[in-house]
């Protein structure tokens, strides 16, 4: 913990304006600019953070951005910290990370299938999952996945002598 | 003339249905040594006759042909293992005409498996092939030093020198013996050296493609090959039988081993098998040899 | 349901019944139930049930779980490799309503528009003995003559086409390695 502790302390004095916050005993959180992302990663590289877990995305719609989180882990002390940048949402542009860490070349793609965002720089924005996709991102918050089941994929109906009093086809 | 015909084909219906019989016996014995049921006996023949009646789908010329080639090279080798006192062709039954009829039957195997395209069956008849590299040769070896010691290779003869003699060959060169059936249970294709089928890994390998009535034909041949080589094991080294019965009692005792050993066996790789075949079997076998040609001499 | 059968197609009913062979499909959560049913406890081969690795060689294809668009289209072309005759069975609620991912983009809800079933297990998922206990069902069907679902979908092949069309917009599969 004293180790984590002096980490810490260095990289505050190092780059400044931000906070660590603690989630629990190992895992540490921090919120970072969009512009700073790329020198705090490499540091935070430099420290002994050298595996990347994940990079994954949360929509905030009442504020009007995306959220982007990459999860590092540091195989020595076993300790995970999670870096979170805001991006706009209606021209959502991130630096790739692909020259640290190659495979975020396939989370980049997860990330941009899925919310839409665009990472300058990386060269294969291939969708991954989905297959002839033609809607909008379907993790946004403003997409309606139970109307595009129903409009889609037809249903089963049943006959209406077993649906209680008052309960309609599928509600 | 008749009675050859007769004595044919009252071989090949003896030679499937005992095999098939045994094979269902076997998943049974399997079963139970995994402390559940198994299916009945008979689960075999049902096997073999659901897909005969299923629809196939062919992939040209040289699949169909293939098939052909395998079910009648086995076939014809049927025709020439004695079974107990019913020998077919007396005379003309030697081991290096076996052995190289054999060879017509993995032949239209890997010929209709490429032929239909299919990368895992390519994969799986490559390492049949290079499995059969491992365990010929030390079965050859040994063959040669039984081949030595008796004068003879007809299978038929071999089968009354050691009934008349006495004692059977497993007595005689027990090492040899020993040889000759672990490379029985690479040419059964039973676990640990059924990398060639491998269900899980490779999609069944050479018989991928299969479907329907070639599937039946395909498990038919199957069956007359296990007949032939455990029949080759039996009159080699263990007598043949002097009636019919007591060949049936041996094949089931050798099917009953190979089977109570491979069911708990996991499987070899197919560089694994062949390492495998090429240490120990081979020293054995030459160990053998030299005990033969130099120490026993040639039977008088 | 054509209850009169040639004596022909009664014998061959009969072998059909007692000598399944599975097709693993494991396309969701309810393959997890297999093992199980398969091993020592309960024990499956003693039906004659057994598993087989290709499509050219089975029997049922075993749908369990839930189908995503993606995986429905390799289904269907596993289906259509299989040799007839064959079945279908539908493992689980998500087959027959869509379960607990009914309001999902990417699962489809009624498995019968696009594949004909045969036979549905409900439960999420069904225990090992509800298995057996369909598989019984499934063998007596195929006795009776009346588990003709791939007659059904040569018959009626336009209409499935379109319900797939529908839902997938194509069913050829692009292959991220060869293109």
């Amino acid at each position: 913990m004293s180790s984590m502790n002096d980490k810490l302390n260095e990289i505050m004095l190092m780059a400044g304006q931000f906070t660590f916050s603690e989630i629990t005993k190992r895992q540490f959180s921090v919120n970072i600019k969009s512009s700073g992302l790329l020198s705090v990663l490499g540091l935070l590289r430099q420290k002994g953070f050298t595996h990347l877990s994940l990079i994954t995305g949360i929509d905030r719609l009442n504020d009007e951005k995306f959220e982007v989180v990459y999860t590092l882990f540091c195989w020595e002390s076993g300790e995970t910290i999670l870096v979170s940048t805001l991006v706009d949402r209606k021209t959502p542009v991130l630096p790739t990370i692909m020259e640290m860490w190659p495979v975020a070349r396939f989370y980049e793609r997860d990330v941009h299938e899925f919310f839409g965002i665009v990472f300058d720089g990386n060269p294969d924005l291939k969708p991954l999952i989905l297959e002839n996709w033609s809607e909008i991102p379907p993790m946004r918050k403003d997409f309606d996945p139970h109307k595009y089941s129903k409009e889609h994929f037809p249903d089963r109906k049943y006959n209406a002598d077993f649906l209680p009093e008052g309960g309609g086809e599928d509600e | 003339m008749i009675i050859t015909i007769l004595s044919a084909i009252a071989l090949l219906i003896l030679a499937f249905a005992y095999t098939v019989t045994l094979e269902g016996i076997a998943r049974k014995i399997e079963a139970r040594i995994h402390r559940r049921c198994g299916p009945p006996f008979w689960q075999n023949f049902i096997d073999i006759f659901k897909s005969l009646t299923k629809h196939s789908i062919s992939h040209g010329f040289i699949f169909d042909f293939g098939v052909l080639m395998a079910l009648g090279g086995t076939i014809a080798t049927v025709l020439f293992i004695p079974a107990g006192n019913l020998v077919v062709f007396p005379g003309l039954d030697n081991v290096f005409v076996i052995i190289y009829l054999l060879a017509i039957g993995l032949l239209g195997m890997a010929m209709s498996a490429v032929g239909s395209g299919n990368p895992n069956a390519s994969i799986g008849i490559g390492r049949a092939l290079t499995q059969m590299l491992g365990y010929e040769l030390p079965f050859m070896i040994v063959l040669l030093g039984v081949f030595f010691h008796f004068r003879t290779s007809s299978l038929s003869e071999l089968a009354v020198l050691q009934n008349s003699g006495g004692t059977y060959n497993v007595l005689i060169m027990p090492i040899g013996a020993v040889v000759g059936f672990v490379s029985l249970m690479g040419m059964l294709g039973k676990k640990p050296f059924d990398t060639f089928i491998a269900p899980a890994e490779i999609a069944s390998g050479p018989l991928v493609e299969y479907s329907g009535k070639y599937l039946g034909l395909l498990m038919t041949q199957h069956a007359f090959g296990t007949f032939i080589e455990i029949g080759l094991f039996v009159n080699l080294f263990l007598g043949g039988g002097k009636t019919i019965w007591e060949f049936l009692l041996k094949f089931f005792l050798v099917y009953f081993l190979a089977v109570i050993i491979s069911s708990i066996m996991p499987r070899f790789r197919v560089e694994q098998a062949v390492k495998f075949y090429w240490k120990w079997p081979l020293i054995l076998s030459f160990i053998q040899v030299v005990i033969v040609v130099f120490i026993m001499g040639r039977r008088v | 349901m054509n209850n009169e059968q040639t004596a022909w197609e009664r014998v061959a009913n009969m072998l059909r019944a007692r000598s399944l062979w599975m097709l693993y499909y494991c396309t969701g959560c309810g393959a997890i139930e297999l093992p199980p049913t398969m091993t020592a406890r309960f024990d499956m081969e003693r039906f004659g049930i057994g598993p087989m690795a290709t499509p050219r060689q089975a029997d049922i294809l075993l749908v369990t779980g839930y189908l995503s668009t993606k995986t429905l289209r390799r289904v269907i072309y596993s289906y259509e490799q299989m040799q007839a005759p064959k079945y279908i069975v539908g493992f689980g609620s998500c087959t027959i309503n869509g379960g607990i991912y009914y309001d999902s983009y990417a699962t489809i809800n009624r498995l019968d528009l696009y594949v004909p079933v045969d036979l549905y297990l409900a439960g999420c998922m069904p225990r090992p003995e509800a298995i057996v206990n369909g598989f019984k069902n499934l063998m007596d069907k195929i006795d009776q003559g009346e588990a003709t679902g791939w007659k059904d979908y040569e018959a009626n092949y336009e209409w499935y086409r379109k319900n797939q069309i529908d839902a997938l917009g194509e069913v050829y599969i692009h292959d991220e390695f060869h293109e």
